[in-house]
């Protein structure tokens, strides 16, 4: 792979690796008229 | 009401407390969730939703109207209800900083005894605590 490639590639990981980690977690409700 | 929240895409555990009328939902690790339909699929299971609490994990921006929203997924992101938290993080919108927050995705309205949440509503996000930025 050329010097090139590599640099765009490290770009493109560094641009789009914080949001493809973002999620929710974790969801808790409290529920009412459960038996 | 556990096997048909366990039913909803981006799930991938319900753990129903009946002592404490809690319900908690673990999404699947690269699944995308909806928290509407979760309210729905509560609802139509004979229950009805008090609260509804979120940890999420994801970056500040504005959405066209300029309004501050927490971008969860490329495609799913939830505007912030604006609160002194949120002021907080205005310097974050449009940087590369990930933050975890907890908030408050919806609360039943005050004095209604059963109400239909509004599955297709845009949900708006009140933070309620910063637990990381990174």
């Amino acid at each position: 792979m050329d010097a090139k490639k590599f640099v765009l590639l490290v770009l493109l990981g560094g641009a789009l690796s914080p949001i493809s980690q973002a999620q929710i977690k974790h969801i808790e409700m409290r529920v009412e008229g459960m038996t | 009401m556990k096997q048909h929240l366990g039913r909803q895409s981006g799930v991938q555990s319900v753990d129903v407390s009946l002592l404490d009328g809690k319900v908690q939902i673990v999404p699947k690790e690269d699944g995308r969730i909806d928290p509407g339909q979760l309210l729905k699929a509560v609802y139509d299971s004979g229950v009805s939703v008090a609260e509804m609490d979120v940890i999420a994990r994801g970056k500040i921006a504005r959405d066209s109207s300029g309004e501050l929203a927490l971008q969860v997924a490329p495609n799913q992101s939830f505007n912030l209800e604006p609160n002194d938290m949120s002021k907080q993080l205005e310097p974050l919108a449009g940087q590369p900083t990930v933050i975890t927050v907890r908030g408050q995705l919806y609360k039943k309205p005050a004095g209604k005894k059963k109400s239909k949440p509004d599955v297709s509503a845009p949900r708006k996000l009140l933070i309620l605590e910063v637990q990381k930025k990174e």
